[in-house]
């Protein structure tokens, strides 16, 4: 059976949904899926990640480990496109409309949407859906409550029609709805589940092309097909997922044929291995993820900008990607706080008017004279030689870790007695969120890619990535101005604007973007790697051609 | 024998009770609660006040004595509670993993007893010689070799010479013994290849010891065969000690698989024992440590009554007493 031209509805590019936003009516359109080969369908597709998800609830969840086992089995209003990341396709909803203002966004929802349990999908449930992601119930915690935060309220015309109304027009909104975490729930199963203070945590009932079949911890998560799935049924019949913590591990199961693919690969080392294999297609994409430096302002000498500066001036950027990359994951570079290669970055030359951030590779910074300068600026702030500083580190993320060692590392050539105090995830977090600490470098992983996501959620005040609890309403000001603007010209200046202000703040100080790895067998096929990695984990399109 | 018996249930249960308020104590002292990790609030927008709401609805805002009590009667009905990373209650989790722990133990204690027992048996008898020397080499490698470390090689090698990994779903015991026991047979090796070290090292020291007595000298001058004085003689008289050390290493690998568990992916109680521990996961974690003691108290007892049949002497002296 070929996936190709199966039918004709609408599809939308990121530029397209920006000029939507501006009240042009838009409907979406079915993917153009095309494989070189015809796909095949059955079998039992074997995969693997790095541990068991701690909950089904993709509301409450803030791990790809929820995501692996929970993309497959739920739907959302629309969809990344499985081929191009900046595409947005249809899923529950066959079509949406923008108003002429901005402020309402009309979802109609196809009819013959069913839920694993039998149940029909309604409006009712997707407004149920949205509320509980932007006004999670008590006992509930929403972390992405920020990204559909610009909703004033969800309202279920009829049956099969959703309007949202918005605080402010919004041009990613689409996108932000469509996150995959964002998921549509059954409002009678779920309510009640949310009552008692369970959620769904161990309740996975959804609409998408996979059921939950069994799951037992530190064993096996089998999925399998929904044969009533509203769209084009998977290719497999079954996925099973098993939860291999060891990097070298799943290479070696990869290896050996026990399964088909693997994801969240850190290690340079072990992917490489992989490509040495002519069975096997190793890669790495850039991820929404990256690390920053956080000074926590509230504590001196932090609260001083030259202190900040001075950090900042202190790092060499390129010694930093090339050292700790290949061991935390294949550090990448950007020129601004987006993606690597974002058209709403800046360039080269805007970057060394920011102090330090002419050591990123191809600006052509002096390092040496950077940290003359930091050890001047550390002076005049009155910062003696010999400061102890410590650095709050995730000890079980390379990421976290290996980033702090290589910056204790760096500071103390500027005279900084710096040493990194390494934690695990429960201490770390109570720690982090709490304030107590100096300095942390954390890798931010932020579940989309697009502006609002990445300067909503990393680069304000009120994003929840605010570790360092500054305050500037300037720089919120700012966000909110470039999230509202509907011509795509002038909003890529208010972005480029933002990050000029933000960049000359140093309230976080930014390192590096992340490349997780995947590999798989060349007898997967269909599944595209995205440049997020993790955009695309619905699995049915993928089949396996043995 | 039974007031003995009764002694020292009393001792393991005040033992017991002490570890319970140990782990429980420190589950609450360590920085990090249950709520933070289950809300991933570091990953996220998640404020104190809804921080405060999960705690509640756990119970873990409430005074610790309250909530130490509260366990304790729970144990006390034999009712672990239920572990907030997987929803399962604790002792079904711990009944499903204990198995898999239990074959790999077995399996490894039967390598490391059937081949560090003549192993050591061999080095005292041909002290001095190259056989001796050889198997002194082989035994300090072992020793010295990490269990994970060689669990990878183990890995590594079968993946590089066989395109062989380990399974990735274990069968459980009660639905295929003999599949279950052939999957855990590498685990067993990286897990028993010290165990056999030590019990071969600790059989060489005391079969040395023994083969100097007087009664092994009287043995060979009333013209017995070595192998009837090495075997019969010595290695029985020489077998209380080995006994304890056996007893004590699978009292102490009930809590010392972790690391050969996650390499190889076994899902038995080591990695429960992480997972709890860094989740948070205060039912689990207090649950299974309190097993975990349970063994080892139960291991110790059992031992020491064995001492009793093995050594006339002690039974003697237990009488006298």
């Amino acid at each position: 059976m070929s996936a190709k031209g199966n039918a004709k509805s609408s599809s939308m590019n990121r530029r397209a949904v920006l000029k939507a936003g501006g009240g042009l009516a838009a409907a979406a359109a079915m993917p153009p899926f095309s494989w070189a080969q015809s796909p095949k369908s059955g079998g039992t597709l074997l995969l693997s990640s790095g541990g068991d998800p701690p909950t089904f609830d993709m509301h409450q969840s803030a791990t790809y480990l929820t995501e692996f086992v929970g993309s497959p089995c739920f739907s959302t209003l629309l969809r990344i496109d499985p081929n191009d990341i900046d595409k947005l396709v249809p899923d529950l909803a066959e079509k949406y409309e923008v108003s002429a203002d901005g402020m309402a966004v009309t979802f109609h929802l196809r009819k013959n949407v069913e839920f694993h349990n039998g149940m029909p999908l309604t409006a009712e449930d997707v407004a149920f859906s949205l509320d509980r992601i932007r006004k999670p119930p008590k006992g509930i915690v929403s972390p992405r409550k920020g990204l559909l935060g610009n909703i004033k309220n969800v309202e279920a015309k009829d049956a099969h029609t959703v309007v949202v109304h918005l605080s402010a027009p919004q041009a990613d909104f689409p996108f932000m709805v469509s996150n995959p975490f964002n998921v549509i729930v059954p409002k009678k199963v779920v309510e009640p589940l949310d009552a008692s203070g369970q959620g769904m945590k161990r309740t996975m009932i959804g609409s998408g092309p996979f059921k939950l079949a069994q799951a037992v911890d530190g064993q096996i998560y089998e999925l399998v097909r929904n044969d009533k799935y509203f769209g084009q049924k998977a290719y497999v019949e079954k996925i099973q997922m098993f939860p291999i913590r060891g990097e070298v591990e799943r290479a070696a199961a990869l290896q050996s044929g026990r399964i088909h693919g693997c994801f969240f690969f850190a290690n340079e080392s072990v992917l490489a291995g992989l490509r040495n294999n002519p069975k096997i297609t190793a890669l790495r994409r850039p991820t929404p993820t990256f690390i920053n430096l956080i000074p926590n302002v509230t504590v001196k000498p932090f609260d001083d900008i030259r202190v900040r500066q001075a950090l900042s001036l202190a790092i060499d950027r390129q010694a930093f990607i090339k050292t700790v990359g290949p061991l935390a994951g294949a550090f990448y570079h950007s020129y601004g706080l987006l993606t690597p290669g974002s058209p709403h970055n800046l360039d080269k030359a805007q970057m060394k008017q920011f102090a330090g951030y002419d050591t990123l590779p191809e600006v052509g910074g002096d390092i040496e004279a950077n940290r003359k300068r930091a050890i001047e600026l550390l002076k005049q702030a009155g910062v003696p030689k010999g400061f102890k500083l410590s650095l709050l580190a995730r000890g079980d993320i390379p990421a976290f870790r290996d980033s702090s060692i290589n910056l204790a590392a760096q500071f103390k050539l500027v005279g900084i007695d710096a040493t990194v105090d390494i934690r695990d995830a429960g201490a770390f977090y109570t720690m982090e969120t709490t304030g107590q600490f100096q300095c942390v470098a954390h890798s931010i992983a932020i579940s989309g890619s697009l502006p609002d996501q990445i300067l909503g959620e990393g680069y304000t005040s009120f994003g929840g990535r605010n570790y360092g609890n500054w305050k500037d309403d300037s720089i919120d000001m700012a966000f909110r101005a470039q999230s509202r603007e509907a011509d795509a010209a002038k909003r890529t200046q208010l972005i480029k604007d933002f990050q000029v202000k933000f960049l000359n703040t140093f309230y976080h100080i930014n390192l590096a973007w992340v490349g997780y790895g995947a590999a798989h067998a060349k007898t997967l096929k269909g599944w595209n790697a995205l440049n997020d990695l993790y955009a695309n984990m619905q699995m049915d399109r993928v089949w396996l051609d043995v | 024998m039974a007031r003995y018996l009764l002694q020292r249930l009393a001792t393991g249960f005040v033992t017991l009770f002490g570890v319970a308020l140990i782990v429980f104590l420190i589950m609450r002292v360590i920085p990090g609660d249950a709520a933070v990790m289950m809300t991933g609030a570091g990953s996220g927008v998640v404020t104190e006040a809804e921080l405060q709401q999960v705690r509640q609805r756990l119970g873990i805002d409430r005074p610790l004595v309250v909530q130490f009590a509260d366990w304790v009667g729970d144990i006390a009905a034999l009712d672990f509670g239920t572990s907030l990373r997987t929803g399962s209650p604790v002792i079904e989790d711990i009944a499903r993993r204990f198995p898999y722990t239990l074959q790999i133990i077995v399996l490894a204690m039967i390598i490391a007893v059937g081949v560090g027992v003549p192993a050591g048996v061999l080095s005292a008898w041909f002290a001095g010689t190259w056989v001796d020397r050889t198997l002194q080499t082989v035994t300090m490698i072992g020793l010295a070799a990490p269990s994970f470390w060689v669990g990878l090689l183990i890995i590594l090698g079968l993946v590089y010479f066989f395109q062989w990994s380990a399974p990735l779903f274990w069968e459980p015991f009660w639905v295929s013994p003999i599949k279950s026991m052939s999957q855990l047979i590498w685990p067993a090796v990286a897990v028993g290849l010290r165990q056999l070290a030590l019990i071969a090292r600790m059989t060489r020291s005391i079969m040395r010891e023994v083969l100097g007595e007087d009664y092994i000298r009287t043995a060979r001058a009333k013209g017995l065969s070595e192998r009837r004085v090495v075997f019969r003689h010595a290695l029985w008289n020489g077998a209380l000690p080995i006994t304890t050390l056996i007893g004590f290493e699978i009292a102490a690998l009930f809590g010392g698989l972790i690391v050969t568990e996650t390499v190889f992916s076994v899902p038995g109680l080591g990695q429960y024992v992480v997972a709890s521990i860094l989740d948070r996961d205060y039912p689990a974690a207090q649950g299974i440590v309190l097993v975990l003691a349970g063994i080892v108290v139960l291991g110790n007892l059992t031992v020491d009554l064995l001492y009793g049949l093995l050594d006339p002497r002690t039974r003697l002296q237990g009488a006298r007493a």
